[in-house]
């Protein structure tokens, strides 16, 4: 089933161990490489959170369930450090091409709720495959040369 | 129809990875060969509140791309330290810049002075033409061909270039693949 980032953003999250409720999705961290949702970033600033992808025993339309409260964890890098600050959120993040010409602003990103698979970039009325994806960081998501508008 | 940037627009872009979409540093300013009619690399600024000079260099090797909105590097190992650059661009001869040199027809009239340097946007660096401030009559934009001569004071540049003096960049990136191919360049 086809997610959003903007849709799930907010959506409690819960451990399916002991059913309680552990926090709210803050946003999805991403790992460009490998077009996936790496973790879910829960709660912002020193007090963020992380939960593993493989963590999930489901991201559902009601909730996102965690294996047990466990599996949250506190930063364990800088860039994850730069998740919990909110900075490297794909939504709202300027699109560059490898080429180096801006071509819009994310405003959301698909992803299949199963596997975590990255699926499309909303780029204005664009939608760009997430095969595009090079890299994303905190100035921008670098795409592909094949999304370079045409002369 | 070739879509073409100045070098002072190349000032102050910010330098990004390609792997990491982070801006590492910002372009301070272009480093030429004349000679060779393309970038050799580009000195650094910091990025943020604590810009100031950055102690690295990016060789024109290193550059993935000359964007309208940024340089953009595979990654952070691409910016060097001057001892590890090759000499034009960890110690750049000065006396090199065109700026201010009159440009010269082979058949001895003169276009104009060179104002700034004209880049092909998407490339690692190709400069294809420069800006000229043409004698009491304004701007104009001249294509390069890939070889000239250049004295630090005036550089040489074939006849028919006087045909192809454009008034924007627009009208030179329309020009630039005519005067190659007129120039039995590919």
């Amino acid at each position: 089933m086809s997610e959003s980032f903007r849709g799930s953003s907010g959506r409690k999250v819960m451990s399916r161990a002991s059913a309680d409720e552990l926090g709210s999705v803050g946003h999805l961290l991403v790992d460009a490489q490998q077009r996936r949702v790496a973790a879910v970033v829960i709660g912002s600033g020193k007090k963020g959170q992380l939960v593993d992808w493989a963590q999930l025993s489901g991201f559902g339309p009601d909730a996102v369930m965690v294996v047990d409260e466990d599996a949250l964890r506190p930063p364990a890098d800088d860039r994850e450090r730069a998740a919990t600050e909110g900075s490297l959120d794909l939504v709202g993040k300027r699109a560059l091409s490898e080429r180096g010409n801006e071509l819009g602003q994310i405003d959301d990103v698909t992803f299949d709720a199963d596997t975590g698979a990255l699926e499309d970039l909303l780029i204005g009325d664009r939608r760009v495959p997430a095969g595009s994806l090079l890299g994303s960081g905190s100035y921008a998501a670098v795409l592909d040369e094949s999304q370079e508008p045409s002369p | 129809m070739r879509l073409l940037m100045t070098a002072s627009q190349i000032r102050g872009l910010p330098v990004v990875t390609v792997g990491g979409g982070e801006d590492v540093a910002e372009v301070r300013d272009v480093i030429y060969s004349p000679e060779a009619g393309r970038l050799v690399g580009v000195t650094l600024n910091k990025r943020g509140f604590l810009a100031g000079r950055h102690r690295d260099v990016l060789p024109a090797e290193a550059i993935h791309a000359v964007g309208q909105d940024a340089v953009m590097v595979l990654d952070e190992s691409s910016l060097v330290d001057p001892q590890d650059a090759p000499d034009d661009v960890g110690r750049p001869a000065t006396e090199r810049n065109v700026i201010g040199d009159d440009v010269l027809t082979e058949g001895g009239t003169s276009l104009g002075k060179v104002a700034d340097l004209v880049l092909l946007v998407g490339s690692t660096g190709e400069v294809v033409g420069y800006q000229i401030d043409k004698a009491g009559d304004g701007r104009g934009y001249i294509p390069l061909p890939a070889q000239l001569s250049v004295s630090g004071v005036a550089l040489v540049v074939p006849n028919i270039t006087e045909e192809f003096v454009q008034d924007d960049l627009v009208g030179l990136g329309a020009a630039v693949d005519e005067f190659r191919a007129r120039m039995g360049l590919t």
